[in-house]
């Protein structure tokens, strides 16, 4: 069975877009939403496991390495629910019966933002950056703010195709307004390959802004490259040997499995958090560094080497924050234990609710091991370009820094999509003035509607506000609390015509928890709840052994 | 005996090459203090001093397992192979923290936060992409920069830019769809895929229509080689190669995959068995292979690049029928290298893609590897292609379009400049093949009036040529020492010792660039080479000087024995 289930599992991982899961999702306010329905006879289980990608597939083949079959298994778990979503897409017009993704974290709300030309008009009075357009050189060309969300916030409500601009009928925008259209030669000849200067330089200043650092981050310190995937790939391969491994507090984005897998051979020790709060914890699924270190010296008593820890903040797939004090205990562990860590930032900008007080990790005055923190970031979350394939790492490290740019060869991006990547993060009074408003607003809307649908339905769910999804609690619809029915569940959901993912493919130790992204438009969006309230509806809830709690208070913002 | 004469040799090719490349770096260094003194290239001299120490401790490291291969003659060949194989990474380490304890280098030395393999990673880097890192910090610029490296080292094709600057610039590359900007199918667009079947279809002339599912697509043809090499052998086994040969496969081979090339070594002598010169043939393919099979390596594959890197060649069709054979005869792999099927520029050459075979010996172990970092001079736009009929490689490879995907932007793109016959046909071809006619002719020309041979040919960007006139002795040590004397004339050529050629001597010249740039670095070739003669004979004379001198007296220390041995 065991075969059948993971390979389901990575399914939803990697189905319709694997790379994409890195976010929180948000919930409202500080609140904490949750409810327990947690079996009181459930199993003591173990508070950490070794992760074995090869334990996973069987046949050989007469053509690949046996590495290259355990590859291919990868691609063939995929590719299943890839075809089965694929195959039966949904299409307003033209397929309104094919499958609603919700699986794939993908902000598919502001597309138009992205892709509308703006008309070059008056330039918007008091800019504050002191890098303004016309500084640059272009036309002031921002519509007011005012203007913007007016006319986007009636469409999101009714759901109707009202927005002023479709995708499809305009075609041009943000990305193909003029700046973005050079095509220099030397754009077209091989670069540095840790990036063009001026994307390095433009990346610096740009996290050195919106991370908040308190010096000025440097340009080479920064390495870019084709997506978080590939840094992932790189930073295995230079900081472990075969067979090492990284430490990861479970349920994360399981597609990270395979990046450090594929070619650095590395494995991922899950540091499994509990939905129960005992103690002295304060939220569901909390971290902490007894949970780091218990799992650390299993890892060793295994014999397993751990070179380092991940962290992803914004959560993926929790929505949740660090906060600044828990950051630096985690880093301070790390310290102790000479581990690397990797934060991996790239819901850092889709925090879309500003009570939850992200703090980047690049923010902190005293980072306690500088030389082993490394931070990535991307645009596909944050600017909705998960298709673009940019990602960028910032370390002070320079042995690690060049390590990774000497594998990016084979992971480089196109010259002219580093030129529109510059051009799109200089451009602070769009992101500031109309991009991020305009994101978060959407993204709050949405999160409303999904969140208070849950609610009438009595489903308990995590959520603090940050990210594209809600982490669901699907456990009293589980007849047995086994992963076999989780993907039971799951099944169903698709049967239904609608995608989610399911908490095995985030190594969730509890069966029954459900990752549903919220980030789309609102036709969609209301079409695929309704279709998992049809599931839900249908489906016996089983007979809670405990009472349930009632949602509970949120005990203290983290702030 | 001449073991240890060779493993002296080459010990003192390693250790004068790191010198060499010390000393370079610290003229670098100082030239770089003294004439931008309080620029804001701190970056820069930051990064030349990380240089700097890094190559000191190589060359600390490396020192005592030189020592040790200095044994006296009478040891065992036992013990030697033990030097030889001994951990050389686990030695260096160790080195490494002695060194950085008595430096004041900061941790740029020496990491303790690198695996090895990462360490290991990071120095192959620095010493494959030496000079092509130097040329990137000081490029020649013919208003800005006329002091400024001239590189015809890298293959990089920049005699159409202007034409791909116009058409990638036209409207109907502009358009963004949503679907380009969200993840999609990772073995690439569909839509580009199709293209792309139809454009290998068309331009391989191939018996039938080609199947999009067959294609897949990453970031780049090094990309498509590493992910191959992982699929196709486990750590430690081995591909065939013809040499020389293309070096950039080295390089993939080791990153990530750790994968062995064997050099299928080609001669220049024209013999018997050699009917023109590095003439590959089946029976030298066998021969390796055998070889490597002697020495417990497992063989997985043949790669083959055709048209031919560095030589310029085209293999005809009957001779990659043999190799197809052979392959299939001893259970190889095969991968084809076309990178440069459009590159072929005398009309008197027919080039014939292995797709347009009628019947594949083996098709289910043939691949074929295409993109447009030549043929279109975009090396920077990362695009490279795999056509198999095997669906188990093509899934496999598939799961690393995660780690090696394009923009959909960029996809898109490339979608429209391939399925742009017209322009292809009518404005670029011509344009690019009359450009590499004259830009060959030209340089050409020069050669044969310098007294330079070479191997010419009609197909690809370079041109392979040989100085072996000008090494004295004929050695690798003295090859790089020309390579040297070229750099300090600011021209790049990569020696052939980078492309495994087993004879001293050649080099690969790209003429692949502008007509002015090809006259100054004609220029600097020139003057490298009177350069380097004169002093080649000033040597001369004062060592006849010296022998005159020590034969007068009876009892001299034989000198550089080691040298001769």
């Amino acid at each position: 069975m065991s075969t059948l289930l993971q390979k389901e599992a990575r399914m939803t991982t990697t189905c319709p877009g694997s790379d994409s899961i890195q976010g929180l999702p948000g919930n409202k306010g500080d609140g904490l939403e949750r409810e327990c329905s947690r079996k009181p006879d459930q199993k003591p289980l173990k508070s950490y496991g070794v992760g074995d990608p090869t334990a996973m597939f069987s046949s050989g083949s007469p053509y690949l390495s046996s590495r290259g079959s355990v590859i291919k298994w990868f691609w063939d778990s995929a590719e299943e629910g890839y075809r089965t979503y694929h195959m039966d897409e949904y299409d307003e017009d033209e397929n309104p019966s094919g499958i609603i993704n919700l699986g794939t974290s993908e902000n598919k709300l502001c597309f138009d933002l992205l892709s509308r030309r703006v008309s070059p008009s008056a330039p918007l009075s008091g800019i504050p950056s002191s890098e303004g357009l016309s500084s640059l050189g272009f036309p002031g060309i921002l519509p007011p703010e005012s203007w913007l969300l007016a006319s986007v916030a009636p469409a999101l409500e009714s759901g109707g195709p009202a927005l002023p601009w479709g995708p499809r009928s305009l075609p041009l925008g943000r990305l193909s307004q003029s700046d973005m259209l050079q095509v220099e030669p030397s754009l077209l000849q091989y670069p540095d390959w840790r990036g063009h200067l001026f994307l390095r330089e433009e990346v610096a200043r740009f996290l050195s802004f919106y991370c908040r650092s308190p010096a000025p981050l440097k340009p080479e310190n920064v390495v870019v490259l084709n997506g978080c995937a590939s840094l992932f790939s790189a930073l295995a391969t230079v900081l472990c040997e075969a067979g090492e491994a990284f430490l990861i507090p479970a349920p994360y984005y399981g597609a990270i499995t395979q990046h450090v897998y594929l070619y650095g051979n590395v494995r991922l020790v899950s540091v499994y958090l509990d939905s129960e709060v005992t103690g002295l914890e304060t939220r569901p699924f909390q971290l902490t560094v007894e949970k780091l270190e218990m799992a650390l010296q299993g890892a060793n008593s295994e014999g397993v080497k751990v070179k380092g820890l991940i962290l992803i903040n914004p959560q993926n797939p929790l929505g949740d924050v660090y906060s600044p004090a828990e950051l630096q205990g985690y880093l301070e562990f790390a310290r102790r234990h000479e581990l690397h860590v990797m934060v991996d930032e790239v819901y850092m900008l889709s925090v879309f609710e500003e009570s939850v007080g992200y703090r980047s990790v690049l923010s902190l005055e005293r980072l306690p091991d500088p030389q082993r923190t490394h931070v990535m970031w991307a645009t596909s979350k944050d600017f909705g370009m998960s298709g673009l394939r940019f990602g960028t790492l910032y370390t002070e490290n320079r042995d690690v820094a060049t390590a990774v740019a000497s594998l990016c060869r084979y992971h480089g991006l196109s010259g002219l999509t580093q030129y529109q990547m510059a051009q799109l993060l200089r451009d602070r009074d769009w992101i500031n003035q109309v991009y991020l408003p305009e994101n978060h607003a959407r993204l709050r809307t949405a999160h409303t509607y999904v969140s208070e649908d849950l609610r009438a339905l009595g489903i308990p769910f995590v959520s603090r506000g940050a990210g594209f999804f809600i982490w669901v609690d699907l456990r009293k619809y589980l007849p047995e609390a086994t992963f076999e029915e989780e993907v039971l569940l799951w099944r169903r959901f698709l049967e239904n015509k609608v995608l989610l993912s399911f908490g095995k493919a985030f190594e969730c130790k509890e069966p029954g928890w459900f990752r549903l992204v919220f980030s789309d438009k609102t036709h969609r969006l209301r079409l695929g709840m309704q279709r998992v309230r049809q599931v839900l509806e249908g489906q016996p809830q089983v007979a809670e052994d405990a009472p349930p709690r009632q949602i509970q208070e949120p005990r203290g913002p983290h702030r | 005996m001449r073991d240890q004469a060779l493993r002296y040799r080459s010990i003192h090719t390693q250790l004068m090459e790191m010198v060499l490349t010390l000393r370079q770096t610290v003229e670098d260094h100082i030239t770089q203090l003294t004439t931008r003194p309080q620029q804001q290239d701190g970056q820069a001299i930051r990064e030349q001093e990380a240089l700097l120490g890094r190559l000191l401790f190589q060359i600390v490291s490396f020192l005592p397992a030189a020592a040790q291969s200095f044994q006296p003659p009478c040891t065992s060949t036992d013990s030697r192979g033990d030097v030889g194989g001994g951990q050389p990474v686990q030695t260096s380490r160790q080195m490494g923290q002695m060194f950085y304890q008595e430096s004041d280098f900061e941790n740029t030395v020496i990491s303790y936060d690198l695996s090895n393999r990462g360490i290991d990673i990071s120095a192959l880097y620095h010493l494959s992409f030496r000079d092509y890192n130097t040329y990137q910090g000081n490029k020649y610029h013919k208003d800005k920069n006329t002091l400024g490296y001239i590189n015809l080292g890298t293959s990089e094709n920049k005699l159409c830019t202007d034409l791909l600057a116009e058409r990638l610039s036209q409207s109907d590359m502009t358009y963004i769809d949503e679907d380009l900007l969200q993840y999609t199918d990772w073995r690439g667009q569909p839509f580009l895929r199709k293209e792309v079947a139809r454009f290998l279809t068309f331009y391989c002339k191939t018996p039938e229509f080609l199947d999009p599912e067959n294609v897949v697509i990453l970031n780049g043809c090094p990309a498509v080689f590493s992910a191959l090499a992982m699929v196709l052998c486990d750590p430690g086994e081995a591909f065939l190669v013809p040499t020389p040969s293309y070096g950039g496969f080295a390089f993939s081979t080791h990153l990530y995959s750790k994968v062995k090339l064997i050099p299928v070594h080609l001669e220049s002598q024209v013999t018997e068995a050699n009917g023109y010169p590095f003439q590959l043939t089946v029976d030298k393919l066998e021969q390796a292979l055998l070889g490597a099979k002697i020495e417990g390596k497992k063989v997985r594959g043949l790669v083959l690049i055709n048209p031919q890197n560095p030589l310029g060649d085209v293999y005809s069709q009957d001779s990659m029928m043999e190799y197809l054979e052979f392959a299939k005869k001893y259970n190889l792999h095969v991968i084809v290298d076309e990178m440069y099927m459009l590159s072929v520029f005398d009309e008197a050459i027919t080039f014939h893609s292995v797709l347009s075979m009628k019947s594949l010996p083996d098709p289910n172990k043939t691949h074929v590897i295409w993109g447009t970092s030549k043929d279109f001079c975009i090396s920077g736009f990362r695009f490279g292609a795999l056509y198999t009929h095997n669906r188990e490689v093509a899934s496999a490879m598939s799961s690393f379009g995660y780690l090696h995907s394009i923009s959909g932007i960029a996809q898109y793109k490339l979608h429209q400049l391939l399925q742009d016959r017209e322009w292809i046909d009518n404005i670029y071809l011509p344009s690019y093949h009359f450009r590499l006619q004259e830009a060959h002719r030209y340089v050409t020309r020069k050669l044969k009036a310098l007294k330079v041979p070479f191997l010419n040919r009609g197909s690809g960007l370079y041109v392979w040529i040989n100085l072996k006139q000008y090494l004295d002795p004929c050695t690798f040590e003295e090859e790089l020492l020309l390579h040297r004397r070229f750099l300090d004339h600011k021209l790049i050529l990569s020696p052939g010792k980078t492309f495994m050629c087993k004879e001293p001597g050649w080099f690969r010249l790209i003429f692949a660039a502008r007509p002015h740039l090809l006259r100054i670095a004609r220029r600097r070739f020139q003057q490298g080479l009177v350069e380097h003669e004169q002093e080649r004979r000033v040597k001369q004379l004062e060592d006849a000087t010296k022998e005159e001198v020590s034969t007068s007296q009876p009892e001299t220390p034989a000198s550089p024995a080691l040298r001769k041995s």
